[in-house]
């Protein structure tokens, strides 16, 4: 196939008629947010940045969404459906530890019951990834399955190129045809353009099989008493995770007769998400529910739909506020799983 | 659009005040061509919601052999059923459903069924008690071991009463000590140690049980002495859920979902569960 090149320029131009045909174009701005673009010359695509504070899945799976309107007439009640944007999304400049969680995180809105709230947004997408030039010591994309050049989730891939140019490639069927419907914004990569390359490749921390292992075995044990006892329960990992998708279900009444049942994000981390209403709590401490968040991301997910629920982004450690960094709890799972290994 | 979180009208036809905070809803779908084709298992549950106050999760009280109502068994606990408790015959609720997997019918068919029972724990062991005995000749001897806090707390008086008045069932009513009133005639003792004094016979046996957390935490190892194996204790679990559809993320134990791996599982089951529950 021929190889394909586009301009910052040019790709804003596509922002620019997207935008005119009424599609949501979500894009990242001078500080360095997810945001609905309205003014492309806005658009930043920047390698070298740092992952946004909170990934784009509040544009697919919003913080709060009705499920439906409920309106009381006298004494029959009628039911409305929510009305669901239909319109176009489409991501550009999309890092792969984010573009790779929309699949990932299907799998659990699409297993027997279709949620249809998050389809409809994620059917009509299209993901427009970028390889990632950043590192820090927070990203481990590599450990859990991907890496800076990983095409997952994305329909169409760029590579950045000298002079604001990036080498572009179709991965999905649907980003072929997205390039197809903006072919006259791509030019054929007569190779004028050197590819920018990363200044270093990033370092392994740990093997994953080996921690699948030991969590397989270590549900009980005297690790979890002190893993999660920093953790303040409040939940901001969970908020800025491209992979977290737990939510409640809440009713909110609008004046005396009419209202709407909601879905709003929700967290493990909180005490009161498991507590019966006996009072019971089978995660009744924060260490449990810790576990419960190591091992939902590093094992039962990948029980249950074979993917780790986790894409190395690391914005949970960044913006931990008392700096619970997941990937040394997972390193020190590692180390763990090798002392076992030798006794 | 198809949406599996918006429930269908269901109204009120009768309210039975089964205890002080525990109250009996029988349901009638508003659609009628709803109520004839709405199929469920023995176990399975329901989301039923009041619009403006929430949803919460019950089993289905009621036995699939009855189709023309379907019930919930609550008590009084929180925001949405403190709302129930203030509806009346005539209203109308919402419910999704049925969810999750079922007691295992066809595995019991043929065998002797002890159904061991404690407070509320009754209700899902009532749907598939009135399941089997619906089919009464498909099984084999049937005991009923229920018990309560108090004398006040028994759900179901009357079925009770029914059922010691069936032929070839063995129902044994219990009330934990203290809980008993001067006219009482059933048992006293807490479930685990009224299923001991009972000893049912393990032999082709099926043994189904609910009740609170301890409970069945005591009565596992009393069936286990008799010869129960482990296949042949059949429970179900009740974890806190929202969706009912394995998507909200609170009810799993381990890598099981409650609401659709479960809610039934036999205590063979159980034992590769972390204890988190």
């Amino acid at each position: 196939m021929e190889e394909l090149i586009i301009s910052i320029d040019n790709l804003k131009e596509i922002a620019r008629e997207l935008f005119n045909n009424d599609c949501r174009v979500i894009g990242t701005t001078a500080e360095n947010k997810f945001k609905v673009i309205d003014d492309p010359e806005q658009l930043i695509l920047n390698p070298n940045s740092v992952p946004t504070g909170s990934s784009f899945k509040e544009f697919f799976f919003p913080k709060t969404e009705p499920l439906f309107f409920y309106k009381q007439n006298n004494s029959s009640i009628d039911l409305i459906d929510p009305v669901i944007d239909k319109s176009r999304i489409v991501v550009i400049g999309a890092k792969p530890c984010d573009a790779a969680a929309l699949p990932i995180i299907s799998k659990v809105f699409n297993w027997d019951y279709k949620d249809d709230l998050f389809n409809t947004r994620n059917d009509n997408s299209l993901i427009i990834g970028m390889s990632c030039h950043y590192n820090d010591e927070f990203c481990f994309c590599n450990d859990v399955g991907g890496s800076p050049e990983n095409r997952k989730g994305s329909d169409v891939f760029l590579k950045p190129l000298a002079d604001n140019y990036f080498k572009a490639a179709s991965v999905t069927p649907k980003g072929e045809a997205f390039i197809k419907e903006y072919q006259k914004y791509f030019e054929k990569d007569l190779g004028k353009n050197k590819p920018l390359v990363r200044k270093e490749e990033n370092p392994n921390h740990f093997d994953y099989d080996k921690v699948k292992t030991w969590l397989d075995n270590n549900f009980e044990n005297k690790f979890w008493d002190t893993a999660g006892e920093m953790c303040l329960g409040c939940a901001q990992c969970a908020f800025v995770c491209p992979t977290c998708h737990c939510f409640d279900i809440v009713d909110e009444q609008n004046g005396s007769c009419a209202g709407r049942r909601a879905k709003n994000w929700d967290a493990c981390q909180f005490s009161l998400f498991t507590k019966h209403a006996s009072g019971h709590n089978p995660r009744d401490n924060q260490e449990k529910r810790y576990r419960q968040r190591i091992s939902h991301k590093f094992k039962y997910y990948n029980d249950k739909f074979d993917e780790i629920l986790c894409t190395g982004c690391g914005r949970c450690s960044r913006g931990c506020p008392v700096s619970l960094d997941i990937l040394q709890i997972v390193e020190e799972i590692n180390s763990l799983s090798q002392k076992s290994n030798a006794i | 659009m198809d949406n599996i979180y918006k429930p269908e009208l269901v109204e009120i036809k009768e309210i039975i005040d089964e205890t002080p905070d525990i109250k009996t809803f029988r349901l009638q779908f508003k659609n009628p061509e709803l109520q004839n084709s709405f199929k469920f298992k023995a176990g399975q549950f329901a989301e039923y919601s009041v619009f403006g106050e929430g949803e919460c999760t019950f089993c289905i009280a009621s036995s699939p052999t009855r189709p023309e109502y379907l019930e919930c068994s609550f008590k009084l606990a929180g925001k949405t059923t403190s709302a129930m408790t203030k509806l009346n015959v005539g209203d109308t609720m919402g419910l999704r459903g049925p969810y999750g997997n079922s007691f295992p019918l066809e595995q019991m068919k043929g065998k002797n069924i002890v159904f061991i029972a404690g407070g509320i724990g009754l209700a899902p062991v009532r749907c598939i008690i009135w399941n089997v005995l619906d089919l009464r000749d498909q099984f084999k001897d049937i005991t009923i071991i229920c018990g309560a806090r108090t004398v006040a707390d028994l759900v179901y008086k009357n079925e009770i009463e029914d059922w010691k008045s069936m032929s070839g069932i063995k129902t044994v009513v219990s009330v934990d000590p203290g809980g008993e009133t001067t006219d009482w005639k059933g048992e006293i003792g807490f479930v685990p140690t009224i299923v001991e004094k009972v000893s049912p016979s393990a032999n082709n046996t099926i043994a189904i049980l609910c009740g609170p957390p301890l409970m069945i935490r005591y009565t596992f190892p009393i069936l286990e002495k008799f010869g129960f194996k482990e296949e042949n204790i059949i429970t179900t679990l009740e974890n806190r859920m929202k969706c009912g559809l394995g998507k909200c993320g609170r009810c799993n134990i381990g890598s099981v979902y409650v609401c659709k791996d479960g809610p039934i599982f036999s205590y063979k089951e159980l034992k590769t569960l972390p204890q988190e529950y």
